[in-house]
């Protein structure tokens, strides 16, 4: 297993974001749904180490991410794409990829490589040259998802990563997911359903913290079956009955 | 969540924890190659060429005047060092700015560690071209024909000088990534460095001269000339910039969010190093006085830096023969003419000196430098000329703060202090008798009575004590008058008689004819 | 979504309800350009300059070093106005109506204002070379050209205009420079530098005001 949570908790104040959440993954991917403020960007963040859980139990790749060293070495293996990507304008998009492959200690000599393969995958090779301020939102994003590739990570953590992306880019991101989700575990937290319909092996649905559901795909579609909710597609309209069961 | 069936892949190898080099080096090219620092750089040479070179070309051309306000009062590191930390707290403040602290936290190189290298491209940056800017304006003098050596250890103080600039900036920004970082920065950069001019102006001595815009005991006519710069303060100086520099930058890898406990113990003690040695280089100064060439601290001083340049002397051709450094050639023409009445007044006399040679001005404590006397010593008596400590050398500018020097007041200054050296006086005023004296030889080789009192007091030290100045009354005139108006035989020859006692002091008023 | 008809919702209420419209406006703007900041700022340059004239923080070199430390001070406080000026919001902020000139105007004469009370403030009680008068000319000048500085090279850089005439006057000082333009040279009541340094903020105002700070997303900076 390469993520194991266990009655993790985040508290900001008096808001708990995320209360209580337990889940095992290994490689393969995993979708994280909810609305908005259900926790999934906290949760997200814990599992990129970024932010201290405020009690509950962790261990990523095998580590504990409390540990110094073996926070590093969880680093050293993560990919991560913020929802809110900051960036240096001035910068190219290959030396922003490669400023984080750097960042993520990656053996100098395969670093051009790398950088380059990532920027390929993205399909961004033809403006590898172009200053990152010159980019669109959906460009910009995926650098994002560039940098967060770059280092072949055994862990990798999307927030929204198909936020500004056309439907011939999502297509195409999708396929990228399938084809890292073989040998990784990678956790994508959307809005999207149909991302997640179409990329993901199991799906969490979270709501006010904690997780509400958690199965396959086709196991969210069928709670909708019959259900009357609102939605337009199966699996939108499973989410919508399981977010109806998890209020009510 | 199903096992994967995908082959595993090699886990990364371990490795040290110590950055890779390589990696390092490659972080910090990326930042020089985009770094924002160039986008100050036209408004800093705008300022440079107005604050440090324009003044410069109103000096004479010699390098200790024309880099004394630019170098000497610190003014290059005025026109970059503000503006290098308004823009280095700019840069600083980039991950709180564009949101990729998220980004930066979740890699394994520490944010210290990154952000040493952002900063170490800045200050690449910074010191290049202040580097690049003195260099410019050194050319432009060797162009102009400015005479000496530069003062290459004033340069190496700015460029540490803008290093710590830099990182004190820098670390502004990282610790506080406001809109307002930059401004402070630059603003309190720029006030450190003008109260920093007011405070020990005028020492000699003691802490204060660690600060960059005091030009004590720095530069003077013959540094560089005839005796190299020292280079003790100059060292003192730069431990105290880099001590400073590092201080801020270990002060940069103390908040939490700067790495791991460990990392924050090894900048705590970066900044304790720092503070080290900026201690160190104050407790230095402290001990620092002013010797002869300049500002010897001596734990710092190496004996090799007080030997005289060697040079080939220009000399006069016949006659009394004046020899002085090649950088003085203008001069020589100027300091035979004004010698040449008063050796004639004193020819065949016992101990007239039959040649002049420039000896090197020597720093003391009356504003740095000196209006030094000159000496007659040896055998055969050969005049010894400071042209360096004389601040009216004729000229348009002279060695003189005021902008024209007329040669008149020139001749009359040299020959003054040659009649002061001649009768023995030292560096005061002489005895009644000496002073008497020293007028009828000053009336005799063409420099009226009336003309005396102002010309001597307005040498300092060796003025006459007694008649005000503009007024050529009193005992020692009438005196002088009086042996002024002996027939040139009769004076002559009672100087002959009498100038062994003259000298020793023995004379008095009532004593001269 | 459904095909039942809506009803509307209702209207979430004013975080101040009992403050108008454009007083929240004017609250969210001053908010954004961090202003309450900048005043805080302002004033405690304002204990800097009554700190140096009670203790006699002299720079050494006669009369006209004697203006520096004050300059100094209205120096920062004219840098800090001039970031002020920078904007977080971008295009969206630009596609607005009509009042965003308003408010770019009503917050630089306000805390342009601030700042000189402020400044005076600190400057009373001791010997101000000039007294308010020569303040008043010296800071509105210096603010001008910060905020000409932000509207050209963006907001955040505004702070490079005050500091490099900061330094231009100070070598002009010292070389005895008597031109209009160098106002801090001039005499309090002088005309000449009074109308330069009107006309300079009068200029700066009109840039932000219509022009706002350049836009630091497409900005010189890759910072």
């Amino acid at each position: 297993m390469n993520v194991e949570l266990s009655e993790l908790v985040r508290r900001f104040g008096r808001t708990q974001a995320v209360a209580g959440v337990s889940l095992r993954a290994g490689p393969g991917v995993f979708g994280l749904l909810g609305p908005n403020g259900a926790g999934k960007t906290s949760l997200l963040r814990m599992m990129a180490t970024v932010l201290a859980p405020s009690s509950g139990h962790m261990e990523l790749l095998g580590r504990d991410p409390g540990e110094h060293a073996q926070r590093r070495e969880i680093r050293r293996r993560l990919g991560y794409l913020p929802q809110n990507l900051g960036y240096y304008p001035g910068f190219t998009v290959t030396e922003f990829v490669e400023y984080f492959a750097l960042l993520k200690d990656m053996p100098p000599g395969q670093v051009p490589r790398a950088v380059a393969t990532a920027v390929e995958r993205v399909g961004l090779g033809d403006r590898r040259r172009s200053k990152l301020k010159s980019l669109s939102g959906g460009m910009l994003r995926r650098v994002g998802i560039a940098q967060a590739i770059v280092n072949d990570p055994e862990l990798l953590l999307l927030d929204e990563p198909t936020a500004g992306l056309d439907p011939e880019q999502r297509m195409g991101f999708r396929a990228l997911l399938r084809e890292m989700g073989e040998r990784a575990t990678v956790m994508v937290s959307t809005h999207l359903v149909e991302d997640v319909g179409a990329a993901c092996t199991e799906v969490a649905l979270m709501n006010q913290g904690s997780v509400v559901f958690y199965g396959t795909p086709g196991e969210l579609t069928a709670r909708g079956e019959g259900s009357g909710a609102a939605g337009d597609a199966p699996l939108e309209r499973g989410y919508s009955a399981v977010l109806a069961e998890a209020r009510s | 969540m199903t096992t994967a069936t995908a082959p595993a892949r090699p886990a990364p190898t371990s490795r040290r924890r110590v950055p890779t080099p390589p990696s390092m080096l490659r972080l910090w090219r990326i930042e020089l190659r985009r770094s924002p620092m160039p986008l100050i750089l036209p408004l800093i040479a705008l300022l440079f060429w107005f604050d440090s070179y324009r003044p410069s070309t109103s000096q004479a051309l010699v390098y200790p005047l024309v880099t004394f306000w630019n170098m000497g009062q610190g003014h290059t590191i005025i026109d970059f060092g503000p503006f290098v930390a308004g823009m280095a707290a700019w840069i600083g403040s980039r991950d709180g700015r564009r949101g990729t602290a998220d980004l930066l936290t979740a890699t394994p190189r520490p944010r210290w560690v990154a952000q040493l290298a952002t900063w170490a491209a800045t200050a690449t940056w910074a010191v290049l071209a202040y580097l690049v800017f003195i260099g410019v304006m050194f050319a432009v003098y060797a162009h102009r024909g400015v005479l000496g050596e530069p003062p290459w250890w004033w340069v190496a103080v700015g460029a540490i000088a803008v290093v710590t600039f830099s990182a004190g900036g820098f670390t502004v920004g990282v610790l506080f990534p406001s809109r307002f970082a930059a401004p402070l920065a630059a603003f309190g950069g720029f006030l450190a460095l003008m109260l920093s001019s007011q405070t020990g102006f005028r020492d000699t001595s003691g802490w204060a001269l660690i600060l960059p815009t005091n030009s004590n005991g720095n530069f003077q006519p013959d540094s560089g000339l005839l005796y190299p710069y020292l280079p003790d303060l100059p060292i003192a100086r730069m431990m105290f910039f880099a001590g400073i520099a590092v201080v801020a930058l270990g002060l940069a890898g103390l908040p939490v969010a700067a790495g791991g406990g460990r990392l924050r113990v090894v900048a705590a003690a970066v900044t304790a190093v720092g503070l080290a040695a900026t201690g160190t280089a104050v407790g230095l100064v402290s001990t620092a006085r002013l010797g002869p060439h300049g500002i010897v601290i001596a734990a710092l001083h190496d004996a090799a830096s007080d030997k005289l340049t060697v040079y080939i002397p220009v000399c006069t051709g016949a006659g009394f023969r004046v020899c002085v450094n090649p950088t003085y050639k203008r001069y020589l023409t100027d300091t035979a003419a004004a010698l040449a009445p008063v050796t004639h007044e004193v020819a065949g006399l016992p101990g007239t000196p039959v040649r002049a040679v420039q000896v090197p001005a020597v720093y003391n404590n009356s504003d740095g430098q000196g209006g030094q006397a000159m000496t007659i010593a040896g055998d055969p008596p050969v005049l010894s000329v400071p042209l360096g400590a004389y601040n009216f050398l004729p000229g348009p500018t002279g060695f003189s703060s005021i902008s024209i020097t007329p040669v008149g007041v020139f001749d009359q200054s040299v020959r003054a202090l040659f009649i002061q050296a001649y009768v023995d006086a030292g560096s005061g005023p002489g005895t009644p008798a000496q002073q008497a004296v020293q007028a009828a030889l000053l009336q005799g080789a063409g420099v009226p009575f009336a003309a005396q009192p102002g010309l001597l007091s307005g040498l300092g030290p060796m003025g006459p004590m007694g008649p005000r100045p503009g007024q050529a009354t009193g005992r020692v005139y009438a005196a002088g008058r009086r042996l002024a108006a002996l027939p040139a035989g009769t004076r002559h020859a009672w100087l002959a008689a009498h100038l062994a006692a003259l000298r020793a002091g023995h004379l008095t008023l009532e004593q001269l004819p | 979504m459904t095909t039942t008809a809506t009803h509307p919702s209702p209207a979430a209420p004013a975080a101040l309800p009992w403050m108008s419209a454009g007083a929240r406006l004017t609250r969210l703007y001053l908010l954004s350009r961090r202003v309450p900041a900048a005043a805080g700022l302002v004033a405690a340059l304002g204990c800097l300059l009554w700190a140096a004239l009670q203790w006699h923080w002299n720079i050494a070199g006669g009369a006209a070093a004697q203006l520096v430390i004050p300059l100094i001070v209205e120096t920062g406080a004219a840098a800090i106005i001039a970031v002020t000026s920078h904007g977080p919001f971008g295009e969206a902020e630009r596609a607005t109506g009509r009042w965003l000139p308003w408010l770019r105007l009503g917050t630089a004469l306000a805390l342009a204002a601030v700042a000189f009370g402020l400044l005076a403030a600190g400057g009373a009680g001791g010997y101000l070379p000039g007294g308010s008068l020569a303040l008043l000319r010296n800071f509105g000048g210096m603010t001008g050209i910060g905020l000409l500085a932000a509207a050209v090279l963006g907001g955040s850089f505004g702070w490079t205009g005050p500091m490099g005439y900061l330094l231009i006057t100070e070598g002009a000082l010292a070389g005895g420079w008597t031109t209009p333009w160098i106002w801090p040279g001039r005499p309090a009541g002088d005309l000449g530098g009074a109308l330069c340094a009107a006309a300079v903020f009068a200029a700066g105002l009109a840039a932000v005001t219509l022009l706002g700070t350049r836009r630091e997303d497409r900005g010189p900076a890759s910072g």
